[in-house]
Order: structure tokens, then sequence, then C-alpha cells
């Protein structure tokens, strides 16, 4: 080795390039946070997208046909609308208080004589449309 | 195999404990060589971190035909050379002499360091090209590889490296020591 070679050699050996603590871990903590770009490649990609899809598509069409099933199997088990006979006269007669609209008419002024009696008359249809129901059904 | 083809293929495989053991003897050369590049030490730490994470993320590109060191120092002087780019981006004008991190670093001894007077006479390049011939033990081949250049114009570079620091060494300098060679 001739003198400048040597000299150089000796020289850059007082560069002091001691690796600190810190930077030590700095760089440990650098090297596990990532990985080899073949690692990476070689790992297949992972479609989340795709499956989320896929899934997601599944379980719409799973959901659906439970519908359609649980709609199918209470249109089958609903009985028949069947017309049913009761017996005539099981019941008691309902009483259908009549109301004693008449003790203040004197009162009345005209037009409010003319609306009682339409409530009167509206009161006797409703009368015989109960009465009219009742009879059908029972 | 040797140990550190296995090793390489371990790291390749994604071991960082393989790749740790294998760069565990370069570091200190590393960071020694990247504190005459860069304008400060946290510099210098920062493109070794730089320069490691690169050598492990792309660790599967290496060629075995170079040495690792070889390969090493290549991502070194880039990163090395980026960090000066991004410095000149957000400083400005970076020529502070107050911030030469050798100053800090170098032991204080009789006589002057080499590498600092060679750091002033020789261009970035050619004090590389010198650094990594009579440092790290590189051939030429392996130093045109790390400087992307021709051997001849390595080989060229050399000689006049040495010319310039023989001229300093034995404190002949004329107007020699005012000229950067390469």
């Amino acid at each position: 080795m001739d003198k400048l070679a040597k000299r150089l050699r000796e020289d850059a050996a007082t560069i002091d390039a001691e690796i600190s603590a810190q930077l030590d871990s700095r760089i440990q903590a650098s090297l596990a946070a990532i990985e080899p770009e073949t690692v990476r490649r070689q790992r297949k990609p992972r479609r989340r997208p795709v499956s989320f899809w896929l899934a997601s598509s599944l379980t719409g069409v799973a959901a659906t046909l439970a519908v359609i099933a649980v709609l199918n199997v209470v249109d089958v088990d609903e009985p028949a609308a069947v017309s049913r006979t009761v017996a005539d006269n099981t019941m008691p007669p309902i009483e259908i208080p009549v109301l004693d609209l008449d003790v203040e008419a004197a009162t009345l002024t005209g037009p409010l004589a003319r609306e009682l009696e339409d409530l009167q008359a509206d009161l006797k249809k409703a009368e015989e449309v109960m009465r009219g129901d009742v009879r059908i059904d029972f | 195999m040797s140990d550190e083809l296995k090793l390489i293929d371990a790291a390749k495989g994604g071991s960082v404990d393989a790749f740790t053991e294998l760069v565990h003897g370069y570091r200190e050369g590393l960071l020694r060589f990247l504190l005459t590049r860069c304008s400060s030490h946290a510099d210098a730490e920062d493109a070794l971190q730089d320069t490691l994470i690169n050598a492990y993320r792309y660790i599967g590109s290496y060629n075995p035909q170079w040495r690792f060191s070889t390969w090493l120092y290549r991502i070194a002087i880039r990163n090395a050379g980026k960090l000066r780019k991004e410095n000149l981006a957000e400083l400005g004008d970076p020529a502070d002499p107050g911030a030469d991190p050798l100053a800090h670093c170098i032991a204080d001894s009789e006589r002057d360091n080499l590498w600092r007077s060679a750091k002033r006479v020789l261009s970035d390049e050619v004090f590389a090209a010198m650094w990594l011939r009579y440092v790290e033990d590189m051939s030429v081949r392996d130093i045109a590889s790390v400087l992307e250049r021709s051997s001849s114009w390595t080989k060229v570079n050399l000689l006049r490296g040495r010319r310039a620091l023989e001229v300093e060494m034995n404190g002949t300098a004329g107007n020699a020591g005012s000229e950067a060679y390469g």
C-alpha cells in the first residue's frame, strides 16, 4: 500500500460514524414497517370490493328467497274463507237506549231545531243499520 | 452458497432479521461515507435510514454478479443526492461552511484530515470515486457501477484525484489546491 492510500485509509478511520442507539431503533422500526416488493407482489391481492359485493348480493338473494318462502307458507296455511253458520238467537237482543231528545226543543231556535231533526234522523238511520247488521250476523 | 447470499435470500423472503444481520457490517462505513456527502449529521443519518429502507424494499432487484456493498453504495449516493436536492429546494443556498458534518466528526489530530482537503479540491464524483477506491477497496468496475460512469472515466479521475491529493498531502500545493478535479 502506498503512502497516499495508507493516509487516506487512516484519515477515514478517524471520522466518527458511530450508529447511535436512537438511530438504530429508528432504522429497526422503519424496516419492521415495510416488506420487500417481491414479497408484496407474491401475495395475492385481496379483492375485498369484489368479495364484499358478492357477499352482499348473496345476502340480498337469500333474504328475498326467505321472504318469498314465508309468504308462500302463510298463503298455504291460511284457512280458506268459510262461511260459518251460527245459530239464530243465541245471543240476547241488544237493548239500544232511546234518548229523549225532545226535552229542550221548545227553547231551540229554528236552525238548531232543524239540526236536531237531522241528528235524530241520522240516529234513526244508524239504529236501523245496526239492527240490520245484528240481525245478519246473529 | 456464502453466508451473505443466504442472508440475501432470507431477506428477499421478507426476513427483517436476516437483512439486519446482512447490513450490520456496512452501516458504519455507509454513515461515514454519507457524512462526507451530506450537509449535516442529521441529513447523513436520514440518508442512511433511507438507504437501508430502499435496500430492503428492493432487495429483489439485487444482482449477485455485483458485490452487495456496490449495490448499497449506489443506493446511498442516490439518496444523498436526493436529500441535497430537497434541501436546495427548501432552504435555497445550502452552502453553510459551519454545517460541515466532517468538522464535528473528525477526531482532533496534529495533522489535517486529508478527506477534508479532498472535499475542498475534488468534485463530488471524484471524491466519491477516491473514497470507494481507498476506503472501501472497490475495483474500478465496481466504482464505475456505483457512480454510473464508464470504467475509463473512473480510471482517469482516480488518477487525477490521486495527483491532487498527493499535492495536498505533500504540502506543495501551488495553484492545484484551488482546482477542482473531475
